[in-house]
């Protein structure tokens, strides 16, 4: 419903505006994750193992865009590694869906952050940046969508596990919409 | 959603071209066309300038058409492009479909296709912004943002689209038909900052849109008088005035103002954004009790040799008493409901004063000419001539127009006998565009 209004009020934008050109959305992730805990998790890996683990999905409130051809979704973040035991890579997986149960499936897996080496007691700033497949392009057109953040760890064989928290400092999405807003 | 969001989108639209709507006025004439808007046969003069109906015909003059039709070149290639036979699954109109533009639409509405478009205005291609954020919006609009109409803009004015009469030594009795109506729109300052200025979204802010739209018609028995007070045929002064007494059949008058308030967060809160429009409308429908009013009409023309010079005023006092007029209230917050808050009262509206000044120097068969117009919503100048050469008539004119905007008028005629075919080009605003278009009049005139 608040989605659905405020679409009226961009609706006087976007028709005063779109002609032909593109609408284009930069969706602050991050301000509706943060400070839910949704933005932090923290891993713990034994030695020569290696395991995952998964943030609660969160709800990214979107304008909605109705039937509307969405042309591309860029995604651009940062997270820092923050590492406090152990040696070994770190990696962080993206998984958006319609539904919070949604982001468990393996299809919703949208973007996959390269593996980093971590060790010892060290913060090691990371970056997130993907174009997303057209497969997720719908969901851009609705309302609302879920997110949900999996850290992969594999620890180097020896006496300490892999511990540390990954924490999400920023993510915005950019949705281009190409001509056919309505 | 979507419906809503065309709804709004579409009313955007006319809120941002309102202006240019009136910008030179529904003419069907090519041969007024081509000079760029100006009236300059006596033909024109009259309906705003009572005296011109002693006006004699200017020396060289090939007199007035008894007729005049527009040939609606425009509409054969509207209709070609858009066949009645698939309107509904018209891309043009069908907002399902992916062809659908509303801008183009909105331009088809302002500039009803009666004539040839020879180049259209073109449409805004710029991208548009939006950041978004659990508790930020912003839009960037880019150029297109001024578009956004800061002021108070709208469209309408009175008109006479019957006025037929007899004469006798200067008196004249007849029946006006009169319409008025006026759509206005203007944009509250948090509305206007967002759209135009593309400042952020507040919080527990009210964003809103204030409109008001009036339409009455009817007809007025008139007494009329023009004649010569000084002078001769070449060289006179002359007065005219008319007497109205108006009757209205019908009327419709609503005030509204509608708008959305944000919550304690643009996005992410538990709030809902909630809209809310509120509206009085006023009205006598057609059938009831008919109005009454009493207005009149002056004008002054003074010719001495090639030179006219005219002033003309209309509907002076013209206040229209409606006594059998009901008056609702509508609401709309969550859900929409409405209750009458009064009926078989008496309400009053008011038909704005319209004025005319017009110059007119005719030397050989050179005719040039100059006017200052008010119809009840922005002035407008025009000034412009023609030139005959044999069968040949040709014609130019420029005009500032009520978005005090230049535009500029050509085009030329050829008479044989009693049939005359004009063709008229003039540049216009009447788009939502800051470009100007150009449409391509032509009418036949029987004289």
């Amino acid at each position: 419903m608040k989605a659905k209004w405020l679409v009226v009020a961009l609706g006087c934008a976007v028709v005063a505006g779109c002609g032909k050109g593109r609408a284009i959305f930069n969706v602050d992730v991050y301000s509706f994750i943060k400070g839910t805990g949704s933005d932090t998790r923290s891993y713990a890996v034994p030695p020569g193992v290696s395991g995952s683990v998964g943030t609660t999905p969160q709800k990214i409130s979107l304008p909605g865009a109705g039937s509307s051809i969405v042309d591309t979704v860029r995604a651009f973040g940062t997270l820092d590694l923050n590492n406090t035991s152990g040696s070994g890579t770190i990696g962080l997986d993206v998984y958006l869906a319609a539904d919070a149960a949604g982001t468990n499936n393996p299809s919703a897996l949208a973007i996959t952050v390269p593996t980093k080496t971590v060790s010892g007691t060290n913060v090691t700033p990371d970056t997130i940046g993907a174009d997303l497949s057209a497969a997720f392009d719908t969901l851009f057109t609705k309302s609302q969508l879920w997110i949900r953040f999996v850290v992969n760890g594999s620890a180097d064989p020896g006496l300490n596990p892999l511990q540390g928290t990954a924490v999400v400092t920023s993510l915005q999405l950019t949705v281009i919409i190409s001509d056919k807003f309505f | 959603m979507r419906t809503a969001f065309v709804g709004a989108g579409v009313m955007a639209l006319v809120v941002g071209c309102a202006t240019a709507a009136g910008a030179q006025g529904w003419v069907t004439d090519a041969r007024r066309i081509g000079l760029g808007g100006l009236g300059l046969d006596q033909g024109s003069l009259r309906r705003y300038n009572a005296a011109y109906r002693a006006v004699p015909g200017r020396a060289g003059q090939r007199g007035q058409p008894k007729v005049t039709i527009p040939i609606p070149l425009g509409l054969i290639q509207f209709f070609h492009d858009h066949p009645i036979s698939n309107i509904k699954n018209d891309p043009a109109f069908n907002h399902d479909s992916a062809g659908f533009n509303p801008v183009e639409l909105l331009n088809t509405f302002l500039n009803p296709p009666l004539f040839l478009e020879v180049k259209k205005a073109p449409t805004p291609t710029n991208d548009v912004v939006f950041g978004i954020g659990k508790d930020s919006l912003r839009v960037n609009l880019g150029l297109t943002a001024q578009l956004v109409p800061q002021d108070q803009f709208g469209i309408g004015g009175s008109s006479r689209p019957l006025d037929p009469g007899l004469s006798i030594k200067g008196v004249r009795i007849g029946v006006m038909g009169w319409v008025h109506d006026e759509v206005g729109f203007q944009l509250g300052d948090k509305l206007l900052g967002f759209l135009r200025d593309s400042m952020p979204a507040d919080t527990n802010t009210r964003y809103n849109i204030l409109g008001d739209a009036v339409l009455e018609a009817g007809f007025a028995p008139t007494v009329a008088y023009a004649g010569r007070l000084a002078g001769d045929s070449t060289t006179g002064l002359y007065v005219g005035g008319a007497v109205h007494y108006y009757v209205g059949l019908a009327y419709a008058r609503v005030n509204g103002d509608g708008g959305f308030t944000t919550g304690d967060s643009i996005f992410g809160g538990p709030t809902p954004v909630k809209p809310d429009a509120r509206a009085l409308t006023q009205y006598s429908k057609f059938g009831n009790s008919f109005g009454h009013g009493v207005g009149g009409d002056v004008g002054i023309a003074v010719v001495t040799g090639p030179i006219e010079l005219g002033v003309g005023v209309n509907d002076i006092g013209a206040t229209i008493t409606w006594p059998d007029t009901r008056v609702d209230s509508a609401l709309y917050r969550d859900s929409s409901f409405s209750k009458p808050v009064a009926n078989h009262i008496e309400t009053q509206t008011k038909l704005p004063v319209s004025y005319l000044v017009n110059l007119a120097y005719t030397v050989g068969k050179t005719t040039l000419g100059a006017d200052v117009l008010n119809s009840g919503r922005g002035t407008t100048v025009h000034v412009g001539g023609e030139q005959r050469v044999g069968v040949i008539v040709l014609r130019g004119g420029v005009a500032r127009d009520q978005r005090k905007r230049m535009e500029f008028g050509w085009g030329g005629g050829l008479r044989f006998g009693g049939l005359g075919l004009d063709v008229g080009f003039w540049t216009h605003t009447n788009s939502l565009s800051n470009q100007r278009a150009i449409t391509m009049a032509t009418s036949l005139s029987i004289y």
